[in-house]
């Protein structure tokens, strides 16, 4: 039987993940201390230890709901039928979404706990998944040249991350995502883009 | 950020949405096709590791051996593996 107890235990820990999160929006994970996260949800500082074992448990945490976000985003937002059109749309929406939680894990990737890299890979691996499914629909209608999947994914990766780490010179003071994600779709279509014939 | 999830696999974490994605095709099951049986029992760790770490290897070209690393780092932050030790290399 779930008690009340239980109940109130599980939302303190949900609050704590949810300041956590908006916290490393607002300022990245290296500035965003436990103290602070417990003055936004209004308990002792002690109380976040009783739900997260220690600082790196919970960004463990808010890195996981950072992933789990964008694949659960685009298990909804996208589907099985989507060509390449599509489906880069979709990936592009559910990064506008969270887009300054995802260039604080790129920037300070290589300062957090190992299992965050695992858990960016692995979000990745699942993005490149249903980009290469994507593209094979894609090859098949005719409407793309066979291209390597795997390559073309790592191409996109590459691209996004790099204008994600690097947002506040490619878009000072706004969303990069809507400031370049056409042109960087469209880049990326052209890699693929079946030889019109000349006359 | 929204609050409703999918249900993910409680080994790797997978978001399981199609009936395939889930043990025996069972929307109950706790954990997804790769890393359990068809009758929802988990797999060895050894072996949800080799899994994983073949899906990094099949979907970026990562290097086999750090596809390995990365896997059992991932697994590890599950509940399913708390403390569990692989042998794989
Ligand atoms: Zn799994």
């Amino acid at each position: 039987m779930v008690g009340i107890r239980d109940e109130q235990r599980a939302a303190t820990r949900q609050q704590i993940l949810r300041a956590g999160l908006e916290l490393v929006r607002q300022s990245g994970f290296g500035k965003t201390t436990t103290g602070e996260i417990a003055k936004l949800v209004g308990k002792a500082h002690g109380t976040i230890f009783v739900h997260f074992a220690t600082r790196d448990a919970l960004v463990i945490e808010i890195v996981k709901a950072i992933g789990s976000s964008l694949t659960d985003h685009l298990a909804r937002m996208s589907s099985d039928s989507f060509g390449l059109d599509q489906f880069l749309d979709a990936h592009l929406a559910v990064l506008r979404e969270a887009e300054e939680l995802h260039s604080a894990l790129l920037q300070e990737m290589s300062r957090l706990p190992a299992s965050a890299r695992a858990y960016v890979m692995a979000m990745q691996s699942g993005v490149s998944a249903r980009l290469g499914r994507a593209l094979q629909i894609d090859i098949d209608k005719g409407l793309a040249r066979p291209f390597d999947k795997v390559a073309l994914a790592n191409i996109w990766i590459a691209l996004t991350n790099h204008y994600l780490l690097n947002r506040d010179l490619f878009a000072p003071g706004e969303s990069v995502i809507v400031r370049h994600g056409a042109a960087l779709k469209s880049q990326l279509l052209a890699i693929v883009e079946k030889e019109t014939a000349h006359v | 950020m929204s609050d409703t999830h999918c249900p993910s696999c409680g080994s790797c974490g997978f978001p399981m949405e199609s009936e395939d994605d889930f043990a025996g095709g069972n929307r109950e099951a706790a954990y997804c096709s790769t890393c359990a049986d068809s009758n929802g029992h988990l797999k060895p760790f050894d072996t949800v590791v080799a899994l994983n770490a073949d899906y990094f290897v099949r979907h970026q070209g990562i290097d086999l051996s750090a596809a390995v690393e990365l896997a059992r780092t991932l697994l590890q932050t599950m509940p399913a593996w708390a403390g569990n030790q692989s042998t794989l290399q």
